[in-house]
């Protein structure tokens, strides 16, 4: 006898999409991931758009990751017309992107991973028992928010980081209040690892996973131009089609990527176990008193893995403030262009996993072709590879009720599903 | 008195505008601890199919699902408010309509023609349902929404406004980005709301809170970017980010399309 389990809506993600599973006897016999979101097809409309403008619309894939959309697309137009930017721009980005991941894991963290094991709907309702730290959480939130308004212009889809450099650059005193709004959260980011780490996590979807992570060079961070592999390999992003291997497979309606033969997964819990030697200061301690509950096999581990990374980009972001303070911040312009016809691949670590954009251009500095492949799009063949572990593990346990675990799964992996351009290949029943 | 219920719902888009709310980081507790929320896809597991007072959606109709959606949510709510560009005027997912068909945008991402969406070219709701009130911005101003929530919960409706960026920028004293710079700025035909945040920062307005609608002289920013040595193709690129399916921008297209355009480039 066959019976389908229905997550009809995914809450508490960015996006719409929902789970299907088809159980046969002891058996998962389908897995439908649903996307409800119509595509968008970003890159289409793209093509025939000056450079100029390409990250202002790119970055509208997605809110809650919009600097680094916005960063991976400025990326690979310099890199294509082979701009080089100043240590001031590279350090305000670094900043940028540090902020994003603070204002993006709080809200993870706290507000849509915690309730699950503290048994509430949303933080909202956790506010009776729980109003200091969840009050604590938004402050931590806001400071991450802070950098993104100081530095971009808004919280979402912001515009002053441009093509070879910042159109007008901060204030001082705006980064010293985003130093103290820091260092007043810190506390806030330590109280999310020692939450996480205290927690009894399911490990239903125990199981192998593949990681993948870009190489940040020699200290902790989040932009590069080589990937990590567990198995031991470094790759150049220039290789991302061979490192994703996007496919339609038969017994999916989602794209699966894979690298041999295997999903893979992105993301906070990739990063900290391939770059753990780069980790330093609190976070490496922390990583290290920790480091047993990061089992790379159990997917729900990225929780933690975010909040140790919360701590990190705090220190981060007040290691980069006093850098830029110190040196004195200048009045730069923007770097020259010189346009060309050419190609190139840039990838950032979005807050959820690699984010890959690749861009042709005319001579005229138009685009001709455009592929963006983001990190929810990455993990989705190992979210499923996990569902079908958990779900047939927990028939096997005669649990009941499959749903609340298979969306605790799926809600770790911090899915983006406005963001997937592309991932999809659904068939809505 | 019983709390307004209230919805927050989210068609296609980026989610962005759902974002903004919970960005009130201050008084979010206090304004959400005023209503009751009925569903908030993004924040909360709570999701309760029943009548709201008002129904908050973002996100444009691209698909028969999304218009399925939109037609219950009409029907369950007393007042509808499109939060956001895409819920208005579709948003940058709309700016190849009337240029590109569907088919061709799938085949030009999916390799393949084959319509596993069941996809609609993508427009705001007031095309398919009657919308109380529309919310500009790509993504809305926190100041806005805010200031929705307290006139809503006053009995009020919010007031909108309906002059464009430039008049922001005149009253902060900013230099000129367009005459005096040069630059290929939006602001003239442009919604005002965010305090012209762009020129601020030295940036020419990109036009993300939408033309102002009925009053859009489409042509005239053409003829004043043409003169500053920009190329129609450009222009008109810049014009149909977020103005594609605005009429004034539609019709200047369409009598572009029908002339030979330039390449794109200044």
């Amino acid at each position: 006898m066959s019976k389908e389990i229905v997550v009809e809506h995914v809450t508490r993600v960015e996006g719409h999409g929902g789970i299907e599973v088809t159980v046969e006897g002891q058996k998962v016999k389908d897995i439908k991931m649903n996307v409800f979101e119509g595509p968008r097809f970003f890159e289409s409309f793209i093509e025939g758009v000056k450079y100029d403008k390409v990250p202002d619309v790119m970055r509208r894939i997605c809110a809650i990751c919009t600097a680094a959309h916005s960063l991976a697309s400025i990326r690979t137009i310099e890199k294509a017309f082979k701009v080089e930017v100043t240590p001031q721009t590279t350090l305000l980005r670094d900043l940028l992107i540090h902020g994003e991941m603070v204002e993006s894991h709080a809200l993870h963290v706290f507000m849509l991973a915690l309730p699950d094991y503290l048994g509430y709907p949303d933080a909202i309702s956790m506010v009776d028992k729980y109003a200091k730290e969840v009050k604590a959480a938004l402050q931590l939130k806001k400071a991450g928010n802070m950098i993104h308004i100081t530095l971009s212009g808004r919280e979402v889809h912001g515009m002053n980081e441009r093509v070879g450099g910042f159109s007008t650059i901060p204030k001082e005193e705006d980064l010293l209040t985003i130093k103290k709004a820091m260092e007043a959260s810190k506390a806030t980011a330590e109280l999310a690892v020692n939450l996480f780490s205290s927690l009894d996590i399911p490990n239903s979807a125990y199981s192998d996973n593949t990681l993948m992570a870009l190489d940040p060079g020699n200290k902790f961070g989040y932009i590069g131009d080589y990937v990590l592999i567990s198995n031991g390999e470094r790759r150049r992003v220039e290789e991302y089609k061979q490192l994703t291997n996007e496919k339609v497979v038969k017994h999916s309606h989602a794209k699966h990527s894979s690298y041999k033969g295997s999903p893979f997964m992105v993301g906070a819990l990739p990063r900290v176990l391939l770059c753990k030697d780069k980790l330093y200061g609190t976070t490496k301690e922390l990583f290290n008193e920790h480091e047993d509950k990061l089992d790379p096999k159990n997917s729900l581990n990225n929780n933690l893995a975010q909040a140790i990374e919360l701590v990190h980009c705090v220190d981060r972001c007040i290691e980069d403030i006093d850098k830029l303070l110190s040196s004195g911040l200048e009045k730069e312009e923007l770097a020259e262009i010189e346009l060309r016809e050419s190609s190139a691949v840039g990838a950032v670590e979005a807050p959820r996993g690699i984010l890959y954009h690749n861009y042709s251009f005319d001579e005229s500095g138009c685009i001709t072709k455009a592929n963006v492949i983001t990190p929810t799009a990455l993990n989705w063949a190992n979210i499923e590879k996990d569902f079908r572990v958990a779900a047939e593990r927990l028939l096997a346990e005669r649990k009941e009720n499959l749903e609340a675990p298979l969306e605790l799964i799926a809600r770790a992996y911090d899915p983006c599903i406005s963001c997937s351009v592309h991932l999809v290949k659904v068939k809505f029943l | 008195m019983a709390k307004p219920k209230i919805g927050v719902y989210s068609l296609t888009g980026c989610a962005g505008d759902q974002l903004m709310i919970l960005n009130l980081e201050d008084e979010l507790l206090s304004l959400l601890g005023n209503v009751e929320i009925v569903a908030f896809q993004e924040a909360s597991s709570v999701q309760k199919d029943e009548e709201v007072d008002i129904a908050l959606v973002e996100g444009s109709v691209s698909t028969k699902t999304d218009l399925k959606r939109l037609e219950e949510i009409r029907k369950k709510s007393k007042l509808l408010i499109a939060i956001g560009d895409c819920a208005i005027g579709g948003c940058v997912q709309a700016m190849r309509n009337q240029e590109m068909t569907m088919i061709e945008k799938m085949r030009k991402v999916y390799g393949k023609e084959e319509d596993y969406f069941k996809v609609l070219e993508p427009y705001g709701l007031s095309k398919y349902v009657n919308v109380d009130l529309e919310l500009p911005g790509c993504p809305i101003e926190k100041t806005e929404i805010r200031q929705v929530f307290l006139s809503l919960l006053h009995g009020d409706l919010p007031e909108i406004k309906d002059y464009p960026v430039c008049v922001e920028c005149k009253l902060n004293e900013y230099q000129c980005l367009l005459v005096d710079k040069g630059m290929p700025c939006l602001g003239p035909i442009t919604v005002a709301g965010c305090d012209a945040r762009c020129p601020s920062l030295g940036i020419d307005c990109v036009g993300c809170r939408g033309p102002i609608k009925d009053e859009t002289n489409a042509a005239e920013e053409l003829h004043t970017l043409k003169e500053k040595g920009y190329d129609e193709r450009y222009i008109e690129n810049r014009l149909r980010f977020f103005g594609a399916n605005f009429e004034g921008i539609a019709k200047l297209s369409k009598m572009l399309r029908e002339k030979t355009g330039g390449k794109g480039g200044k």
